[in-house]
Protein backbone atom coordinates (compact mmCIF):
# COMPACT_ATOMS: atom_id res chain seq x y z
CA UNK A 1 0.00 0.00 0.00
CA UNK A 2 1.42 3.42 -0.88
CA UNK A 3 1.58 6.36 1.51
CA UNK A 4 -1.46 7.99 -0.02
CA UNK A 5 -3.75 5.01 0.40
CA UNK A 6 -2.45 4.52 3.93
CA UNK A 7 -3.14 8.11 4.92
CA UNK A 8 -6.63 7.75 3.50
CA UNK A 9 -7.17 4.74 5.70
CA UNK A 10 -6.09 6.86 8.65
CA UNK A 11 -8.33 9.79 7.75
CA UNK A 12 -11.43 7.75 7.05
CA UNK A 13 -11.01 5.64 10.20
CA UNK A 14 -10.59 8.81 12.27
CA UNK A 15 -13.67 10.39 10.69
CA UNK A 16 -15.69 7.25 11.32
CA UNK A 17 -14.57 7.46 14.95
CA UNK A 18 -15.82 11.03 15.14
CA UNK A 19 -19.11 10.01 13.58
CA UNK A 20 -19.51 7.12 16.05
CA UNK A 21 -18.76 9.41 18.97
CA UNK A 22 -21.28 11.96 17.75
CA UNK A 23 -24.14 9.57 17.13
CA UNK A 24 -23.87 5.81 17.16
CA UNK A 25 -27.39 5.43 15.89
CA UNK A 26 -26.93 7.74 12.91
CA UNK A 27 -23.65 6.09 11.97
CA UNK A 28 -25.09 2.60 12.00
CA UNK A 29 -28.06 3.83 10.02
CA UNK A 30 -25.66 5.31 7.46
CA UNK A 31 -23.68 2.07 7.39
CA UNK A 32 -26.80 0.13 6.54
CA UNK A 33 -27.50 2.52 3.69
CA UNK A 34 -23.97 2.46 2.32
CA UNK A 35 -23.87 -1.31 2.58
CA UNK A 36 -26.97 -1.47 0.41
CA UNK A 37 -25.52 0.92 -2.15
CA UNK A 38 -22.06 -0.60 -2.31
CA UNK A 39 -23.37 -4.15 -2.15
CA UNK A 40 -25.17 -3.38 -5.36
CA UNK A 41 -21.96 -2.25 -7.01
CA UNK A 42 -19.62 -4.89 -5.65
CA UNK A 43 -20.60 -7.64 -8.08
CA UNK A 44 -20.12 -5.30 -11.02
CA UNK A 45 -16.79 -4.03 -9.75
CA UNK A 46 -15.45 -7.58 -9.45
CA UNK A 47 -16.74 -8.34 -12.94
CA UNK A 48 -15.02 -5.19 -14.22
CA UNK A 49 -11.74 -6.21 -12.61
CA UNK A 50 -11.73 -9.60 -14.32
CA UNK A 51 -12.65 -7.83 -17.53
CA UNK A 52 -9.56 -5.62 -17.14
CA UNK A 53 -7.47 -8.78 -16.75
CA UNK A 54 -8.87 -10.05 -20.05
CA UNK A 55 -8.22 -6.80 -21.89
CA UNK A 56 -4.65 -6.65 -20.57
CA UNK A 57 -4.03 -10.19 -21.78
CA UNK A 58 -5.33 -9.69 -25.31
CA UNK A 59 -4.16 -6.09 -25.72
CA UNK A 60 -0.85 -6.08 -23.82
CA UNK A 61 0.60 -2.65 -22.89
CA UNK A 62 3.50 -3.13 -25.33
CA UNK A 63 1.09 -3.24 -28.26
CA UNK A 64 0.39 0.45 -27.73
CA UNK A 65 3.85 1.19 -29.09
CA UNK A 66 2.88 0.16 -32.58
CA UNK A 67 -0.08 2.52 -32.37
CA UNK A 68 1.93 5.49 -31.15
CA UNK A 69 4.60 5.05 -33.78
CA UNK A 70 2.58 5.17 -36.98
CA UNK A 71 3.32 7.72 -39.70
CA UNK A 72 0.10 9.74 -39.82
CA UNK A 73 -0.19 11.71 -36.56
CA UNK A 74 -3.90 12.43 -36.95
CA UNK A 75 -4.94 8.82 -37.45
CA UNK A 76 -2.53 7.48 -34.86
CA UNK A 77 -3.90 10.02 -32.33
CA UNK A 78 -7.44 8.79 -32.85
CA UNK A 79 -6.39 5.15 -32.63
CA UNK A 80 -4.32 5.92 -29.52
CA UNK A 81 -7.35 7.63 -27.93
CA UNK A 82 -9.50 4.59 -28.69
CA UNK A 83 -6.83 2.26 -27.30
CA UNK A 84 -6.71 4.36 -24.13
CA UNK A 85 -10.49 4.15 -23.78
CA UNK A 86 -10.52 0.36 -23.95
CA UNK A 87 -7.49 -0.52 -21.88
CA UNK A 88 -6.90 0.21 -18.23
CA UNK A 89 -3.14 0.07 -17.82
CA UNK A 90 -1.89 1.09 -14.38
CA UNK A 91 -0.32 4.56 -14.45
CA UNK A 92 3.07 3.34 -13.23
CA UNK A 93 3.27 1.10 -16.30
CA UNK A 94 1.80 3.62 -18.75
CA UNK A 95 4.11 6.56 -17.98
CA UNK A 96 7.45 4.77 -18.41
CA UNK A 97 6.10 3.07 -21.54
CA UNK A 98 4.94 6.31 -23.17
CA UNK A 99 8.00 8.12 -21.80
CA UNK A 100 10.43 5.72 -23.43
CA UNK A 101 8.64 6.31 -26.67
CA UNK A 102 8.46 10.08 -26.58
CA UNK A 103 12.10 10.28 -25.52
CA UNK A 104 13.27 8.59 -28.71
CA UNK A 105 11.52 11.27 -30.73
CA UNK A 106 7.98 10.08 -31.40
CA UNK A 107 5.20 12.68 -31.67
CA UNK A 108 3.68 13.58 -28.31
CA UNK A 109 0.18 14.13 -29.71
CA UNK A 110 -0.88 10.47 -29.86
CA UNK A 111 0.97 9.89 -26.58
CA UNK A 112 -1.07 12.56 -24.76
CA UNK A 113 -4.33 11.37 -26.37
CA UNK A 114 -3.57 7.88 -25.07
CA UNK A 115 -2.61 8.96 -21.54
CA UNK A 116 -5.71 11.13 -21.19
CA UNK A 117 -8.34 8.65 -22.40
CA UNK A 118 -6.60 5.94 -20.37
CA UNK A 119 -7.90 7.46 -17.15
CA UNK A 120 -10.86 9.61 -18.19
CA UNK A 121 -12.74 7.35 -20.62
CA UNK A 122 -13.77 3.92 -19.44
CA UNK A 123 -15.49 1.52 -21.78
CA UNK A 124 -15.03 -1.29 -19.28
CA UNK A 125 -16.52 0.73 -16.42
CA UNK A 126 -19.34 2.07 -18.61
CA UNK A 127 -21.98 -0.49 -17.49
CA UNK A 128 -21.47 0.48 -13.84
CA UNK A 129 -21.45 4.21 -14.60
CA UNK A 130 -24.64 3.80 -16.61
CA UNK A 131 -26.33 1.90 -13.81
CA UNK A 132 -25.41 4.44 -11.15
CA UNK A 133 -25.84 7.72 -13.02
CA UNK A 134 -28.09 6.88 -15.96
CA UNK A 135 -27.29 6.19 -19.60
CA UNK A 136 -27.36 9.79 -20.73
CA UNK A 137 -24.86 11.02 -18.15
CA UNK A 138 -22.44 8.14 -18.75
CA UNK A 139 -22.59 8.63 -22.51
CA UNK A 140 -22.17 12.41 -22.39
CA UNK A 141 -19.32 12.26 -19.89
CA UNK A 142 -17.35 9.61 -21.77
CA UNK A 143 -17.88 11.20 -25.20
CA UNK A 144 -16.88 14.64 -23.92
CA UNK A 145 -13.79 13.16 -22.25
CA UNK A 146 -12.81 11.47 -25.51
CA UNK A 147 -13.08 14.72 -27.46
CA UNK A 148 -11.31 16.61 -24.67
CA UNK A 149 -8.42 14.13 -24.81
CA UNK A 150 -7.92 14.83 -28.52
CA UNK A 151 -8.13 18.59 -28.01
CA UNK A 152 -5.67 18.46 -25.09
CA UNK A 153 -3.32 16.36 -27.21
CA UNK A 154 -3.39 18.80 -30.11
CA UNK A 155 -2.93 21.80 -27.82
CA UNK A 156 0.07 20.06 -26.24
CA UNK A 157 1.50 19.49 -29.70
CA UNK A 158 1.25 23.22 -30.38
CA UNK A 159 2.58 24.38 -26.99
CA UNK A 160 5.49 21.99 -26.48
CA UNK B 1 -34.52 -15.82 -5.69
CA UNK B 2 -34.61 -18.03 -8.72
CA UNK B 3 -31.53 -18.62 -10.87
CA UNK B 4 -32.80 -16.38 -13.66
CA UNK B 5 -33.28 -13.55 -11.18
CA UNK B 6 -29.76 -13.97 -9.83
CA UNK B 7 -28.43 -13.93 -13.39
CA UNK B 8 -30.41 -10.84 -14.27
CA UNK B 9 -29.11 -9.01 -11.25
CA UNK B 10 -25.52 -9.92 -12.10
CA UNK B 11 -25.62 -9.69 -15.87
CA UNK B 12 -22.11 -8.33 -16.23
CA UNK B 13 -20.68 -10.96 -13.90
CA UNK B 14 -22.40 -13.72 -15.88
CA UNK B 15 -21.05 -12.41 -19.17
CA UNK B 16 -17.48 -12.18 -17.85
CA UNK B 17 -17.72 -15.66 -16.34
CA UNK B 18 -18.89 -17.02 -19.70
CA UNK B 19 -15.99 -15.39 -21.55
CA UNK B 20 -13.53 -16.87 -19.05
CA UNK B 21 -15.12 -20.28 -19.39
CA UNK B 22 -14.79 -20.14 -23.17
CA UNK B 23 -11.15 -19.06 -22.98
CA UNK B 24 -10.36 -21.73 -20.40
CA UNK B 25 -11.61 -24.34 -22.85
CA UNK B 26 -9.90 -22.99 -25.97
CA UNK B 27 -6.85 -21.08 -24.67
CA UNK B 28 -6.14 -22.23 -21.11
CA UNK B 29 -2.81 -20.37 -20.88
CA UNK B 30 -4.45 -17.04 -21.87
CA UNK B 31 -7.15 -17.54 -19.25
CA UNK B 32 -4.56 -18.13 -16.55
CA UNK B 33 -2.70 -15.02 -17.67
CA UNK B 34 -5.89 -12.93 -17.54
CA UNK B 35 -6.59 -14.21 -14.02
CA UNK B 36 -3.07 -13.26 -13.02
CA UNK B 37 -3.47 -9.79 -14.50
CA UNK B 38 -6.66 -9.29 -12.51
CA UNK B 39 -4.97 -10.01 -9.20
CA UNK B 40 -3.25 -6.61 -9.05
CA UNK B 41 -6.60 -4.86 -9.46
CA UNK B 42 -8.30 -7.14 -6.94
CA UNK B 43 -5.68 -6.19 -4.35
CA UNK B 44 -6.20 -2.52 -5.22
CA UNK B 45 -9.95 -2.96 -4.76
CA UNK B 46 -9.55 -4.61 -1.35
CA UNK B 47 -7.30 -1.73 -0.27
CA UNK B 48 -9.57 1.03 -1.51
CA UNK B 49 -13.21 -0.07 -1.20
CA UNK B 50 -13.31 -0.18 2.63
CA UNK B 51 -12.14 3.45 2.66
CA UNK B 52 -14.85 4.38 0.19
CA UNK B 53 -17.41 2.60 2.34
CA UNK B 54 -16.29 4.49 5.46
CA UNK B 55 -16.27 7.80 3.59
CA UNK B 56 -19.83 7.36 2.29
CA UNK B 57 -20.90 6.51 5.84
CA UNK B 58 -19.19 9.63 7.18
CA UNK B 59 -20.71 11.87 4.51
CA UNK B 60 -24.16 10.44 5.18
CA UNK B 61 -23.91 10.63 8.97
CA UNK B 62 -21.86 13.77 9.58
CA UNK B 63 -22.43 16.18 6.70
CA UNK B 64 -25.87 17.79 6.64
CA UNK B 65 -27.65 17.90 3.31
CA UNK B 66 -27.96 21.67 3.39
CA UNK B 67 -24.20 21.98 3.56
CA UNK B 68 -23.61 19.84 0.49
CA UNK B 69 -26.34 21.68 -1.38
CA UNK B 70 -24.81 25.01 -0.41
CA UNK B 71 -21.20 24.08 -1.17
CA UNK B 72 -21.63 21.74 -4.15
CA UNK B 73 -25.18 22.39 -5.34
CA UNK B 74 -26.45 24.22 -8.41
CA UNK B 75 -25.94 27.60 -6.78
CA UNK B 76 -22.44 26.95 -5.43
CA UNK B 77 -20.91 28.58 -8.51
CA UNK B 78 -17.22 28.70 -9.29
CA UNK B 79 -16.18 28.06 -5.68
CA UNK B 80 -18.20 24.85 -5.77
CA UNK B 81 -16.32 23.82 -8.91
CA UNK B 82 -12.97 24.48 -7.27
CA UNK B 83 -14.00 22.57 -4.15
CA UNK B 84 -15.06 19.61 -6.34
CA UNK B 85 -11.73 19.75 -8.15
CA UNK B 86 -9.86 19.59 -4.86
CA UNK B 87 -12.08 16.80 -3.52
CA UNK B 88 -11.47 14.71 -6.64
CA UNK B 89 -7.74 15.41 -6.70
CA UNK B 90 -6.99 14.37 -3.14
CA UNK B 91 -8.79 11.08 -3.60
CA UNK B 92 -7.39 7.57 -3.68
CA UNK B 93 -8.19 4.70 -5.97
CA UNK B 94 -9.48 4.09 -9.48
CA UNK B 95 -12.48 5.80 -11.07
CA UNK B 96 -15.01 3.16 -10.01
CA UNK B 97 -14.18 4.07 -6.41
CA UNK B 98 -15.47 7.57 -7.21
CA UNK B 99 -18.91 6.24 -8.18
CA UNK B 100 -20.29 5.53 -4.66
CA UNK B 101 -18.99 8.84 -3.27
CA UNK B 102 -20.30 10.87 -6.22
CA UNK B 103 -23.66 9.15 -6.06
CA UNK B 104 -23.92 9.88 -2.35
CA UNK B 105 -23.06 13.56 -2.95
CA UNK B 106 -25.51 13.74 -5.86
CA UNK B 107 -28.42 12.44 -3.79
CA UNK B 108 -27.46 14.87 -1.02
CA UNK B 109 -27.65 17.88 -3.30
CA UNK B 110 -24.46 18.22 -5.38
CA UNK B 111 -24.98 19.56 -8.90
CA UNK B 112 -24.44 17.59 -12.12
CA UNK B 113 -21.46 19.72 -13.12
CA UNK B 114 -19.73 19.20 -9.79
CA UNK B 115 -20.24 15.45 -10.04
CA UNK B 116 -18.53 15.55 -13.45
CA UNK B 117 -15.64 17.49 -11.94
CA UNK B 118 -15.25 15.09 -9.03
CA UNK B 119 -15.37 12.00 -11.28
CA UNK B 120 -12.95 13.42 -13.86
CA UNK B 121 -10.40 14.86 -11.47
CA UNK B 122 -10.60 11.65 -9.43
CA UNK B 123 -9.60 9.77 -12.56
CA UNK B 124 -6.89 12.06 -13.89
CA UNK B 125 -5.42 14.32 -11.25
CA UNK B 126 -3.57 12.51 -8.51
CA UNK B 127 -0.39 13.54 -6.79
CA UNK B 128 1.41 10.17 -7.01
CA UNK B 129 0.45 10.00 -10.68
CA UNK B 130 1.64 13.54 -11.39
CA UNK B 131 4.98 12.77 -9.75
CA UNK B 132 5.29 9.67 -11.91
CA UNK B 133 4.47 11.62 -15.04
CA UNK B 134 7.01 14.33 -14.26
CA UNK B 135 9.65 11.66 -13.71
CA UNK B 136 9.19 9.90 -17.04
CA UNK B 137 7.92 12.67 -19.32
CA UNK B 138 9.36 15.81 -17.78
CA UNK B 139 7.99 18.53 -15.53
CA UNK B 140 6.86 20.85 -18.34
CA UNK B 141 4.97 17.99 -20.05
CA UNK B 142 3.21 17.15 -16.81
CA UNK B 143 2.50 20.81 -15.98
CA UNK B 144 1.04 21.71 -19.36
CA UNK B 145 -1.07 18.55 -19.44
CA UNK B 146 -2.34 19.28 -15.93
CA UNK B 147 -3.39 22.85 -16.78
CA UNK B 148 -5.08 21.80 -20.03
CA UNK B 149 -6.85 18.93 -18.29
CA UNK B 150 -8.24 21.16 -15.54
CA UNK B 151 -9.57 23.60 -18.16
CA UNK B 152 -11.07 20.71 -20.14
CA UNK B 153 -12.74 19.27 -17.04
CA UNK B 154 -14.36 22.63 -16.20
CA UNK B 155 -15.67 23.00 -19.77
CA UNK B 156 -16.93 19.40 -19.77
CA UNK B 157 -18.74 20.00 -16.49
CA UNK B 158 -20.44 23.06 -17.90
CA UNK B 159 -21.55 21.26 -21.08
CA UNK B 160 -22.79 18.20 -19.16
CA UNK B 161 -24.83 20.42 -16.85
CA UNK B 162 -26.54 21.86 -19.93
CA UNK B 163 -27.18 18.46 -21.55
CA UNK B 164 -28.06 16.20 -18.62
CA UNK B 165 -30.57 17.08 -15.94
CA UNK B 166 -30.47 15.72 -12.44
CA UNK B 167 -33.74 14.03 -13.24
CA UNK B 168 -32.02 11.87 -15.87
CA UNK B 169 -29.48 10.74 -13.32
CA UNK B 170 -31.67 9.90 -10.36
CA UNK B 171 -34.42 8.08 -12.21
CA UNK B 172 -32.38 4.89 -12.06
CA UNK B 173 -33.55 3.87 -8.65
CA UNK B 174 -31.53 1.86 -6.21
CA UNK B 175 -32.51 -1.75 -5.83
CA UNK B 176 -31.84 -3.45 -2.55
CA UNK B 177 -34.63 -5.96 -2.30
CA UNK B 178 -36.57 -7.60 -5.10
CA UNK B 179 -38.62 -4.43 -5.27
CA UNK B 180 -37.71 -1.54 -7.47
CA UNK B 181 -39.33 1.87 -7.36
CA UNK B 182 -39.64 3.99 -10.45
CA UNK B 183 -40.92 7.52 -10.06
CA UNK B 184 -42.25 9.19 -13.15
CA UNK B 185 -41.14 12.77 -12.77
CA UNK B 186 -43.38 13.97 -15.58
CA UNK B 187 -46.34 13.12 -13.34
CA UNK B 188 -44.91 13.92 -9.89
CA UNK B 189 -46.38 17.14 -8.54
CA UNK B 190 -44.10 17.25 -5.50
CA UNK B 191 -46.93 16.94 -2.98
CA UNK B 192 -44.66 15.18 -0.49
CA UNK B 193 -47.12 12.52 0.67
CA UNK B 194 -44.66 9.71 -0.06
CA UNK B 195 -41.91 11.50 1.86
CA UNK B 196 -44.24 11.90 4.83
CA UNK B 197 -45.25 8.24 4.73
CA UNK B 198 -41.77 6.80 4.21
CA UNK B 199 -39.03 9.35 4.87
CA UNK B 200 -36.43 6.53 4.90
CA UNK B 201 -37.16 5.73 1.26
CA UNK B 202 -38.28 8.96 -0.40
CA UNK B 203 -36.89 12.46 -0.47
CA UNK B 204 -37.65 15.70 -2.28
CA UNK B 205 -35.12 17.09 -4.73
CA UNK B 206 -36.08 20.13 -6.78
CA UNK B 207 -39.74 19.62 -5.86
CA UNK B 208 -39.81 16.06 -7.23
CA UNK B 209 -39.87 12.86 -5.22
CA UNK B 210 -36.74 10.70 -5.47
CA UNK B 211 -35.74 7.35 -4.07
CA UNK B 212 -32.87 7.69 -1.62
CA UNK B 213 -29.65 5.85 -2.37
CA UNK B 214 -29.81 2.51 -0.60
CA UNK B 215 -33.12 3.53 0.90
CA UNK B 216 -35.19 0.50 0.08
CA UNK B 217 -35.03 -2.21 2.74
CA UNK B 218 -36.62 -5.60 2.73
CA UNK B 219 -39.15 -4.73 5.41
CA UNK B 220 -40.51 -1.76 3.50
CA UNK B 221 -42.28 -3.68 0.74
CA UNK B 222 -45.81 -3.34 2.07
CA UNK B 223 -45.34 0.32 2.92
CA UNK B 224 -43.88 1.05 -0.53
CA UNK B 225 -46.96 -0.43 -2.18
CA UNK B 226 -49.07 1.82 0.06
CA UNK B 227 -47.18 4.93 -1.02
CA UNK B 228 -47.64 3.94 -4.67
CA UNK B 229 -51.33 3.60 -3.91
CA UNK B 230 -51.58 6.93 -2.08
CA UNK B 231 -49.70 8.95 -4.71
CA UNK B 232 -52.40 11.29 -6.08
CA UNK B 233 -51.02 11.24 -9.63
CA UNK B 234 -49.82 7.61 -9.69
CA UNK B 235 -46.26 8.67 -10.38
CA UNK B 236 -44.82 5.94 -8.14
CA UNK B 237 -44.57 2.50 -9.64
CA UNK B 238 -43.30 -0.41 -7.54
CA UNK B 239 -42.00 -3.26 -9.66
CA UNK B 240 -40.58 -6.67 -9.06
CA UNK B 241 -36.95 -6.40 -10.14
CA UNK B 242 -36.97 -7.29 -13.81
CA UNK B 243 -40.58 -8.42 -13.57
CA UNK B 244 -44.08 -7.10 -14.03
CA UNK B 245 -45.56 -4.12 -12.21
CA UNK B 246 -46.70 -5.18 -8.76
Amino acid sequence: MDVFTLSFWGISLALTGVSLAKSKEKTFEAMKKSRGMMGNMLGEIIAIIFMIGLVLTFIPPESIKSVLGSENTFISSIIAAIAGSITLIPAFVAFPLVGSFVNVGASIIPAVAFLTTLTMVGIVTFPLEKKEFGFKFALVRNLLSFVAALVIAMAMGVIL
Amino acid sequence: MTITKVLKKNKLMAIVALIYLAIFVFMPDKAAEAMGNSVYYLIEMVQVLPIIFLLTVVIEALVPKEMITRRLGAKSGFLGNILSLILGSISAGPIYAAFPISKMLLTKGASVSNVVIILSSWAVIKLPMLANEAKFLGVSFMGVRWVLTVIAILIMAWITEKLVSKKDMLITSTVVTDKQIVINHDYCIGCGICVKMLPEVYEMIDQKAHVKAGGIKSGDDAMILKTADKCPVNAIVAKEKGGAVA
